[in-house]
């Protein structure tokens, strides 16, 4: 598989009059991974993702996709799909008809029956898209996006709105292009997904790449968590321990397997019961949680 | 472009609303006129009529459709979706306003001919023809400019409403009082020049290469309007 990537951003910067959107922002994608774009709200990873689709122009700095301006619409579209953060369906066209207009536009081939089926929207192929649901716009977005099996695929906020079903779906989706070599972009509040899904992490915070890396890369800055609950008092703990008026417990640790071991050796030799014990990595809420502090 | 065009013509026919206000308003009013047309060709001429049917198609059927129809698919972002595919701009617009371009011509290809047929041929069918197209060029250029400044579909109601009742007015004032006065104002104000082309082709009477110099301003007029458009036009709505 090539090794060069399949989006390319140099220096970027963004500016809405005296705003400063994106501030030399640098990054790259390479074939075939799975790349999370996260932030805060107004962090600039939607204006960065607008640039990098083709729907702005940077105001200064360099983006390429697949090596061509992404302005370059005939060279870059036909290889790309989109799923934007907000609808953008005619609501007097049928589901079906949405489907056909932009698949052909994408100018890439495909099976609207086919496509339909993929999103489980069969059932409403013939309804004018103003009588859908709030999660069946997401999925007729998601299908104009994969219509055509595209190599590269921009998913922005993809799940909201979705019920579980649906995301799941989503996912499957997604996946089988992955294993056919797709490149994925995703934005999403729900960090779970990103924390499963991601091979490499951008994190976004006031216009600049706070962080980025893998999920551990990420998490392990930060320490990892014991908790559980006493409801006696007990002898004093083996280590360092917030302790609530509940009686709930917070240990933070770097040395987790050890620490366990610890605490449970402890709680053995002196019969305590660890009520609601849960131990692991810092989660990416976490890493995020500690962006402003 | 055509898949965008064949999209835009089945929306039209789905949508009552811009169906009455493109199609069946701009055809009642130009009936009436073919029916009145003894009335009218007294009050100013034959010609007279043919720019009045001309200018109601292309103000209400044309303009105000087209203003319309680009604030809607740029207020719930198709504009956007449409450019997130390969298809370019000029693609795009080209495709949004196709259909209500072919339906203006076809409906004052119609009116045209039912004039003809109960009141008389034309002089000049090519010097017609050519009115016609500059005009629907021109309002074509105008709605690019007008949808910049347009926020909504409900908004075009307040937009458009310089241009179309402008033109209108212009048609009748040159079609009733002729350009012996004023005539460089009548001539240089939207829909003047080209209101005095067409009655030239219609009535005869006026030496070709006279009534083509009033191609001038009409052209002038897309010219400034595309200039417009260029720095007006926007593909996403306001945030």
């Amino acid at each position: 598989m090539s090794t060069t990537p399949v989006i390319e951003v140099e220096r970027l910067n963004l500016t809405y009059g005296d705003f400063h959107a994106v501030k030399d922002l640098s990054f790259e994608v390479r074939p075939g991974e799975l790349y999370a774009l996260l932030g805060t709200n107004g962090a600039g990873k939607t204006s960065t993702l607008e640039v990098v689709e083709g729907h702005r122009r940077p105001t200064s700095g360099t983006v390429r996709v697949f090596g061509h301006s992404p302005d370059d619409r005939r060279a870059v579209r036909p290889r790309m799909g989109v799923m934007l953060q907000e609808s953008g369906f005619s609501p007097d066209l049928t589901v079906r008809e949405s489907v056909g207009l932009i698949g052909r536009l994408t100018r890439r081939t495909d099976d609207v029956d086919r496509v339909l089926d993929v999103v489980d929207l069969t059932g409403r192929a013939g309804r004018k898209v103003s009588q859908l649901s709030g999660g069946e716009k997401r999925r007729l977005d998601f299908a104009t996006a994969v219509y055509g099996t595209p190599e590269l695929l921009f998913l922005d906020e993809p799940t909201t709105g979705l019920d579980i079903q649906s995301r799941d779906a989503v996912w499957a989706t997604v996946d089988r292009l992955r294993e056919n070599g797709a490149t994925i972009v995703l934005t999403t509040h729900y960090l779970e997904e990103a924390q499963q899904r991601a091979d490499r992490i951008g994190l976004m915070h006031q216009g600049t790449l706070h962080r980025e890396g893998t999920v551990s890369e990420l998490t392990h800055t930060l320490p990892g968590v014991i908790r559980f609950a006493l409801a006696t008092p007990v002898p004093p703990l083996p280590l360092h321990a917030v302790v609530d008026a509940d009686g709930k417990v917070v240990v933070e640790s770097f040395e987790l397997q050890k620490d366990l071991h610890l605490l449970l050796g402890w709680a053995q030799d002196h019969a305590v019961e660890l009520r609601d014990l849960a131990a692991g990595p810092t989660r990416l809420d976490d890493v995020f949680r500690a962006i402003n502090s | 472009m055509f898949s965008i065009a064949s999209s835009e013509l089945i929306q039209i026919f789905r949508n009552r609303l811009v169906l009455i206000t493109s199609l069946i308003i701009p055809a009642a009013v130009s009936a009436f006129f073919v029916r009145q047309h003894e009335t009218y060709a007294d009050l100013g001429s034959l010609g007279y009529i043919a720019a009045i049917v001309l200018f109601t198609v292309a103000a209400f059927g044309l303009y105000a459709t087209a203003v319309t129809t680009l604030a809607s698919r740029r207020q719930n972002l198709f504009l956007k979706r449409l450019r997130s595919t390969a298809e370019g701009d000029a693609g795009i617009l080209a495709g949004l306003l196709l259909p209500v371009v072919v339906l203006t011509v076809v409906q004052v290809t119609a009116i045209l001919t039912a004039l003809a047929v109960v009141a008389g041929a034309p002089a000049n069918v090519a010097l017609l023809v050519v009115a016609v197209l500059a005009t629907v060029a021109m309002m074509i250029g105008l709605a690019l400019a007008t949808a910049g400044l347009t926020n909504s579909p409900e908004h075009a109601q307040v937009t458009t409403l310089p241009v179309t009742l402008g033109v209108i007015a212009m048609a009748s004032w040159v079609g009733i009082t002729g350009t012996e006065n004023l005539a460089w104002l009548k001539r240089l104000l939207p829909g003047g020049a080209a209101t005095e082309l067409t009655m030239n082709a219609w009535n005869g009477g006026v030496a070709v290469t006279d009534s083509l110099l009033l191609l001038a301003p009409t052209l002038g007029w897309v010219v400034v309007a595309v200039a417009l458009a260029t720095r007006l036009f926007r593909w996403e709505p306001r945030r």
